[in-house]
């Protein structure tokens, strides 16, 4: 995977001359290609991450497509605040790479380890969230984040896992690595990054479909239709199950209609979106369906709701 | 383009500004008024006489950039915005009310914002990026960055600063509204930060220092920065919070407090 990342990174450069590599000191051998050839287009920002992306921001701001690669630990984890602010709220179009993530850096210890970053970003606006489990899905969703004009966030766990994919995919949509040959399906094995290649090779071995999911957020349709397709649906990730690919699903099934025709869980939050406009605290609740009067309505509705008429 | 207005008489006079400023805080009910009054010279000195824009339109593409890093000071790029005539007394009057657009710090959603801060520091690596990508573009086109002194606690102004001499961006001017105070007390009882200049210096700026409610003296040093050569300049602009309203300057109650109708009449008579 790290090849096909050092292969996409110098022919993005080769295309686009707003393409331009921020790194925080890290990298080595990964860049080599693009440093040998497009020299111009790497710029090592020094060990200040914070930094890196407020230049990213600002890169982004007068025409650039900048793309800031660190370990997982630090971008995001480390420039959480600067990836809201700088990047979200402007929808900058900056693809934030972060590598290691998980436990690859397992030797160096919890500083540089990292199972916590999807949890980070998700409940962030305006930006998009993969997992590639290879380089074929790897190819996918820089296609994708490089067409965005939002930021994305690439996790890169551990590289060398066996690839999955024979050939090319054509999007970041859930992707089969069993179906063909699964009899069992009363269950569903669900996997991103790292963890695909082991649990479908598992998948085989028992016949059970296992599906990858390269793209995380938004959280594709077609996998909540794949899960509820199922009597039982196991998520694979190394990640924490706060907040991460499970985390997602979980919140999708919650709120869709249950056996019973009621979702078994609801939920009546702020909306995902920043607020645009100023106001009174009412107002600004008001934006997300969360004034009193909004509650209210939403409330009510809920608990007078028949079965099956409330999703 | 050069500075220009596109109404005769809008000279940005700073007294216009504080005044727009008081309107806005009052019926707004809104607090920060001493953080915007402390840099109304700079932004006054800056929108009349080096930055260049488009008064038909605050995102033109061959703007100059102006970034509030110091996002509490916000109301006083809105007073110059009205004296541009990209906001009304309208805008001004309906400050803070239900659905309007101008928030009480810097949101880049707001046309002549360019950055979302407030949370501090933000603005000056944002500012360096964009002055980084423009030299790379070869254009000539200049950034101004306004920064609190409080704001220089903050670890990310340190590493813009390195980056920023690092790579020679001369067409990068820093301006620190030094009114000595931060949201708590003194800025030199919180973290102390002086001597200011001389770090500017050892980190690789051009550097100035004058008063900044000398509107003489801050285009003096503006234009000495630009005709620096080859490093990104600083101008330590001492300043104080509150300025032009007496019972406001340098007490810190005023980033906190908010105008009954008798200050603001007090304050509007200051200012006639």
């Amino acid at each position: 995977m790290r090849d096909m990342l050092s292969q996409l990174l110098v022919e993005a450069a080769a295309a686009d001359d707003r393409f331009i590599v921020l790194s925080g000191d890290h990298g080595y051998a990964l860049f080599d290609g693009l440093r040998a050839g497009y020299g111009s287009q790497f710029v090592n920002v020094g060990v200040a991450e914070q930094n890196m992306i407020g230049v990213a921001a600002g890169l982004a701001k007068v025409g650039f497509r900048p793309c800031v690669y660190g370990l997982a630990a630090f971008v995001p984890i480390r420039v959480l605040e600067q990836i809201k602010l700088d990047l979200c709220h402007a929808k900058a179009p900056v693809i934030l790479l972060g590598d290691g993530a998980g436990l690859v850096y397992s030797t160096l210890g919890v500083s540089h380890q990292c199972g916590e970053d999807v949890a980070c970003l998700r409940p962030l606006p305006a930006i998009a969230i993969y997992s590639p489990c290879d380089k074929f899905e790897l190819q996918a969703c820089w296609a994708e984040a490089r067409r965005a004009d939002h930021p994305s966030y690439i996790r890169i766990g551990k590289a060398d896992r066996p690839t999955v994919h024979d050939a090319a995919i054509a999007d970041t949509e859930p992707q089969w690595t069993n179906r063909r040959d699964a009899h069992n399906h009363e269950r569903l094995i669900v996997a991103a990054g790292s963890m695909t290649s082991i649990s479908t090779a598992i998948a085989r071995t028992h016949g059970v479909p296992c599906l990858s999911v390269p793209r995380i957020k938004p959280l594709p349709p077609s996998l909540m239709a794949a899960v509820q397709s199922h009597r039982q649906t196991i998520v694979v990730e190394e990640h924490a199950r706060a907040g991460g690919l499970f985390s997602a699903l979980a919140e999708e099934l919650a709120s869709a209609e249950s056996l019973s025709g009621r979702p078994h869980l609801a939920h009546l939050g702020l909306s995902g979106q920043f607020t645009s406009t100023a106001g009174s605290h009412e107002h600004a609740l008001s934006e997300h369906g969360l004034d009193d009067a909004a509650v209210n309505r939403s409330l009510t509705a809920w608990i007078t709701a028949r079965p099956g008429q409330m999703s | 383009m050069t500075p220009q207005c596109h109404r005769p008489g809008a000279v940005f006079d700073p007294k216009d500004l504080r005044r727009h400023i008081l309107r806005m805080a009052f019926h707004g009910q809104s607090v920060h008024v001493a953080c915007a009054f402390s840099l109304v010279e700079i932004c006054s000195v800056l929108y009349s006489q080096f930055l260049r824009f488009d008064p038909m339109n605050a995102v033109s593409p061959d703007r100059d950039f102006l970034i509030l890093s110091k996002g509490h000071g916000v109301m006083a790029l809105y007073a110059c915005f009205r004296e541009i005539g990209w906001l009304t007394d309208s805008d001004l009057d309906a400050y803070f009310r239900n659905g309007t657009h101008l928030r009480g710090l810097c949101e880049a959603d707001v046309p002549g914002c360019e950055v979302t801060s407030g949370s501090l520091g933000h603005g000056l690596p944002i500012a360096t990026g964009i002055a980084f990508g423009l030299r790379r573009l070869g254009i000539d086109r200049r950034v101004y960055c306004i920064v609190g002194d409080g704001e220089m606690n903050e670890g990310p102004m340190w590493e813009s600063l390195l980056f920023a001499a690092h790579q020679k961006l001369a067409n990068l001017t820093v301006i620190v509204d030094a009114n000595r105070y931060q949201a708590m007390g003194r800025t030199e009882e919180v973290l102390g930060l002086e001597p200011l200049p001389a770090k500017f210096e050892a980190f690789g700026f051009a550097t100035k220092e004058c008063d900044g409610h000398d509107p003489k003296a801050l285009a003096r040093c503006l234009s000495d920065l630009l005709a620096n050569g080859s490093r990104p300049g600083a101008l330590v602009a001492r300043t104080t919070k509150g300025h032009g309203v007496s019972f406001m300057e340098d007490d810190n109650r005023w980033h906190y407090t908010r105008l009954t109708e008798h200050d603001y009449s007090r304050a509007l008579k200051e200012l006639s």
